[in-house]
């Protein structure tokens, strides 16, 4: 039982790392109409940041968490305004241009921070333990930080003018734009809000899992799960989705072993895409 | 009267033929590498060839789908089903007759992708893309798991040489007349494929719901696409299990199909000489950075990125809307050429 419960919290802190992944990515998506193949890239460019500052510079870790936000935000921000923004309309196009971005920013780090992953690991040490229950401060401070970044997220997106506007960008960008919503200022402005998460995230989760110029590429394939069985660009939807994918990874790794999880993963999104192809809570699929 | 008369026997008689001369030409490329044994035994120059023409037969896994407006990742998935086939039948079945493997290569797959195609060209363009995207993720799961039949993270070694007609092909030069055959194979398989069908698919790349409701049935050609380019990389799988002599999920990682995918971008998407060329142009590019290896994907993400935003055709298409103007501006110039003539109904 203690065991259940264990693996629980650890599906619970992993669904809640996959949220922020989704968030960006279902945002990305549903604003812009863009599939974001960077995304992994930004996440291991906000771990290196965040390494780089606590490492090399001396920084303490809350400060380089900040740094590793900022800069993935900018590095979108100046992405998505010089040339993201010239072919927003082809959606092909933007598939290939962000693919594009994801292999110069992989290369780019490879060649500053070498092949090898460097030692990077989270501040606090120690576990809490409740009878027989573990569970790493590590994790706990990942948990919060995630949580309270979800809840802000959804503040923004849903109680916020800003937010409001970006919905009706999403809903429908001719009519929205009509109405005197600025592209020009909300689509770089949703970008780097999706960016800075992923940037988040890799400096919260590297230090735990691991850090190396290649991590990017299981994190993009787990964002595409997550968002193929909540529907794509449902902010709700990307969440609960999250959330199943960080359970059924951790008891499927627990109680089935090895690479299975991933397997039984990819299974249930089939499932889902035979049943409902627009995913679990995706509305009629925009034509992208 | 006459010349209205005269104007329509000309579009007539115009009736585009059914290989254009990028098709031609792609297919006389190819079939010059049978000679590149005879005129040097170079080891390096043969593998060089070698990758190019296994680069080039999976690129034509992309072009395939971009002919209906699909991008697809999935061409590692069917090459590691075709190499795994053919690793498997010589293996454990003692075939080695490289016609009898070469079909197993093109159908095994082809059949997979029956109803993998069923399941997944419901999907609207971004879906697609994704689902592909996860295909390669859970064939790459799948090989390590289903270790009896494929070895598992030992991959399957130690494949006897293949034989054509009774003749072993065994050394290097051996191994690209194999590979030659192969892409050209595929390379034939596909220009009869997206000739035969071009006007179905120019219509669906267009606007697949107006072709659909003109009466096209839609999914019948995207699902023989489909099949077809499962079929064709699994040809390419066949070839490169052929050349390393083992089968290996290492060897169809992924993120592998990133290169796939820029060998047609870069070449050029609207032709098939396009995917020849941009798999020519990139891995002899690879080769020459070697030195610094981990560089090619930075090379060719920033080669992605530029021809996105600046020639959308590629260095086909490029080349030839130059060799276009250039026309047009020297038949103005002498003042004698015919006005610009109607398009050639070159759909392509």
């Amino acid at each position: 039982m203690e065991g259940f419960i264990a693996t629980g919290l650890i599906g619970i802190s992993l669904g809640s790392q996959y949220t922020l992944l989704a968030l960006g990515f279902t945002l990305i998506f549903g604003i812009l109409g863009v599939v974001n193949f960077a995304h992994g890239g930004f996440y291991v460019m906000g771990g290196y940041v965040a390494y780089y500052c606590t490492s090399m510079l001396g920084l303490s870790y809350p400060v380089a968490l900040l740094i590793a936000v900022g800069s993935t935000a900018m590095l979108g921000w100046l992405f998505e305004t010089l040339i993201l923004e010239r072919v927003i309309e082809d959606h092909q196009a933007t598939l290939m241009v962000t693919m594009g971005f994801y292999l110069v920013m992989a290369t780019a780090i490879l060649m500053i921070f070498g092949a090898e992953s460097p030692e990077f690991s989270f501040p606090i040490a120690g576990v809490w333990r409740a009878g027989g229950v573990y569970f790493p401060y590590a994790n706990m401070v990942v948990l919060g930080v995630c949580l309270a970044a979800i809840v802000l997220v959804y503040w923004l997106v849903y109680r916020t003018n800003l937010g409001r506007a970006m919905r009706a960008m999403a809903e429908d960008r001719a009519v929205a734009s009509a109405l005197g919503m600025r592209t020009k200022v909300l689509f770089p402005f949703a970008f780097a809000l999706a960016t800075g998460l992923a940037g988040l995230t890799g400096a919260l989760v590297t230090p735990i899992l691991a850090l190396a110029p290649h991590v990017g590429d299981p994190v993009l394939a787990f964002s595409f799960l997550t968002v193929i069985l909540g529907g794509l660009g449902s902010v709700t939807g990307a969440t609960v989705a999250a959330f199943i994918v960080g359970l059924v990874e951790a008891y499927a790794a627990v109680y089935l072993g090895g690479s299975k999880g991933a397997l039984t993963l990819f299974v249930l999104v089939l499932i889902i895409l035979v049943i409902r192809p627009q995913g679990l809570l995706g509305k009629e699929v925009r034509r992208a | 009267m006459t010349t209205a008369a005269a104007t329509i026997s000309g579009y007539l008689k115009q009736k585009a033929p059914f290989f254009g001369s990028h098709e031609w030409i792609t297919l006389g490329l190819v079939l010059l590498a049978f000679a590149i044994p005879a005129l040097t035994t170079n080891p390096q120059a043969l593998s060089q060839a070698n990758l190019i023409l296994i680069a080039a037969t999976a690129a034509l896994g992309v072009y395939i789908m971009l002919r209906l407006d699909l991008m697809s990742f999935a061409v590692p998935s069917f090459m590691a089903i075709g190499g795994y086939t053919v690793a498997v039948l010589s293996l454990r079945l003692g075939v080695t007759d490289v016609v009898v493997l070469g079909l197993a290569a093109f159908l095994v797959p082809a059949l997979c992708a029956v109803p993998l195609g069923w399941l997944i060209l419901r999907l609207k363009g971004v879906y697609f893309v994704l689902v592909t995207f996860v295909l390669t993720e859970i064939v790459q799961l799948l090989l390590f798991e289903a270790a009896p039949l494929t070895g598992g993270s030992n991959g399957l070694v130690g494949m006897p040489a293949v034989r054509f007609f009774g003749f072993e092909l065994w050394d290097n030069s051996h191994v690209l007349l194999t590979t030659t055959g192969l892409a050209f194979a595929g390379f034939l398989v596909t220009a009869i494929f997206t000739r035969r069908f071009r006007y179905e698919f120019a219509a669906i790349e267009k606007n697949d719901v107006l072709a659909e409701s003109l009466g096209l049935a839609c999914w019948k050609y995207k699902a023989m696409a489909f099949a077809v380019a499962a079929g064709v990389s699994g040809l390419a799988g066949f070839a490169l299990v052929n050349m390393l002599m083992t089968a290996h999920p290492t060897s169809f990682a992924p993120m592998s199909s990133v290169n796939y995918i820029t060998y047609t971008i870069v070449g050029g998407k609207g032709s098939i000489l396009g995917t020849l060329v941009g798999a020519i142009l990139l891995v002899s590019a690879t080769d020459y950075f070697a030195l610094r290896g981990e560089l090619s994907p930075g090379l060719f993400g920033l080669l992605i990125i530029v021809v996105t935003l600046l020639a959308r055709g590629g260095v086909i298409g490029t080349v030839t809307t130059l060799i276009g103007s250039l026309r047009a501006r020297g038949s103005r110039w002498l003042g004698n050429g015919p006005a610009r003539k109607a398009p050639k109904g070159d759909i392509r």
